[in-house]
């Protein structure tokens, strides 16, 4: 099962990591969901795979009802990101799912009907979780041709998708960045090779640099926190990207 | 294991092997549907060649005509057949899903004592029944419509084997008739033989 992290609380206000499944097959990639909460309304950031629906769930039952998930939010069109979305809508028939406009004739092919969708347009939008606004910031061709992030203004949090992801040796797995040199070479091949678009990159480095961020929650790996997330950012900005050996 | 996990485990691998089944009575029906073509375009030829023969294979003309609204019957019925088939292979594909989507479901609820997550699972325990229903009156009808279409054929090779006796009264063409009519026989022997598999399919052996 996995476990969830409270990242930020104010009043009824949070953000719950739900992280890491000693049981998860290796031959799956390991996913980071984010559940925000606000006035007793849930929305799950990348809700994740069918397979790891069971734990995803069990974690997220033990802090939420799961059937007061007011939506979900697919940061892109993978798999690991929302093939579990016919499950959740067991729990809650009239559950939302927010995608870009490009893959809401895609996504459906997981689950759901006309009215589960919500497009989000190339340009962004503001969601809304009971009053609580949630941005959802452009980030095409990082890596998907159709990707948003998602900012939440008041707790400094963005949840930044496969942008920020490593993939972690087992023994360093840890929730948050702990040094950063370390940490970002199990970032930089996952970068180079997934990220598509230098033109696409720098105009997300310049965007989100104007946003007050505390922590950048990636869908995989670990979370960037305090002076790492711009210290991740530049990084980033230098990156050269879409590149391939062979 | 629990009762529950234990009929889906064996629900799995069933609902695998019947859809590998229906694929393959598919791949019958359209061979017997090709083969029915055929004698379509024998017996337009067994028309014409009556034609010629005049009035010594007026009864031979009209079993080719016969054969020929046979031809036609038979590719509606294969038709009808490959509906059903398509029908049968969309409610074991859903069938397939349901599988997955209630092992994940199980194994998510079990970890709750929370009765409504039970009655979730519950509501799409009736779903599958639903769809299992479904896929179990489509398997009926599909062994209804084989057997209608096995006495059809079986009328068919009737025809085909009084069309060689009369070929037998064609006189000077006798020789030519008597070769159309063993064509006809030959191929309706065929289809029937494709046909008596397809009956006898471990398909339609399953509960």
């Amino acid at each position: 099962m996995k476990t969830t992290r409270t990242i930020f609380q104010d009043g009824d206000h949070k953000w719950i990591a739900i992280v890491r499944d000693p049981d998860k097959p290796n031959h799956l990639i390991d996913t980071n969901e984010y559940l925000v909460t606000h006035g007793g309304q849930g929305m799950l950031l990348d809700p994740g795979g069918a397979e790891v629906f069971p734990a995803v769930f069990s974690a997220l039952s033990s802090e939420f009802d799961p059937s007061a998930l007011a939506a979900v939010f697919a940061s892109h069109q993978d798999p690991d990101t929302c093939s579990s979305l016919a499950l959740w809508l067991e729990f809650n028939p009239a559950m939302r799912c927010h995608v870009s406009w490009l893959w809401s004739g895609f996504i459906p092919h997981f689950g759901g009907n006309a009215d589960t969708f919500v497009s989000i347009p190339d340009e962004g939008a503001d969601l809304s979780l009971n009053g609580l606004t949630l941005r959802a910031v452009p980030a095409h061709y990082l890596h998907s041709s159709g990707n948003f992030h998602i900012y939440d203004k008041v707790a400094r949090v963005l949840f930044s998708g496969d942008v920020g992801a490593a993939l972690l040796p087992p023994g360093e797995d840890g929730l948050f960045v702990e040094h950063f040199d370390k940490h970002i070479r199990h970032a930089e091949g996952f970068h180079r090779r997934w990220m598509g678009s230098n033109e696409a990159k720098r105009r997300w480095c310049e965007r989100v640099a104007q946003l007050e961020i505390d922590m950048l929650c990636p869908q995989h790996g670990a979370i960037y926190q305090g002076e790492d997330v711009q210290r991740f950012i530049n990084w980033f900005d230098e990156l050269q990207v879409g590149i391939v050996n062979g | 294991m629990t009762t529950a996990l234990v009929q889906a485990a064996h629900k799995a691998p069933q609902a695998g092997v019947d859809l590998m089944r229906i694929v393959r009575i598919n791949e019958e029906i359209k061979s017997v549907v090709n083969v029915a073509f055929k004698i379509n375009i024998m017996a337009l030829n067994a028309i014409f060649l009556a034609k010629r023969a005049g009035t010594a294979a007026r009864g031979f003309g009209v079993l080719s005509n016969e054969l020929r609204v046979f031809s036609q019957d038979l590719r509606d019925c294969m038709s009808s057949l490959s509906g059903l088939v398509h029908a049968c292979v969309d409610d074991v594909s859903r069938m397939l899903q349901d599988i997955r989507h209630t092992r994940l479901l199980r194994q998510a609820v079990a970890t709750s004592s929370k009765p409504e997550f039970a009655a979730v699972l519950a509501a799409r325990e009736i779903e599958n029944e639903r769809h299992a229903q479904s896929f179990a009156g489509q398997r009926r009808q599909l062994k209804r419509s084989l057997e209608d279409a096995f006495r059809m054929v079986e009328l068919g090779g009737v025809l085909a084997k009084s069309a060689k006796i009369e070929a037998a009264y064609g006189q000077s063409f006798a020789v030519p008739l008597s070769q159309v009519s063993s064509e006809f026989d030959g191929v309706v022997e065929e289809i029937r033989v494709s046909l008596e598999s397809l009956r006898h399919s471990a398909f339609f052996a399953t509960k």
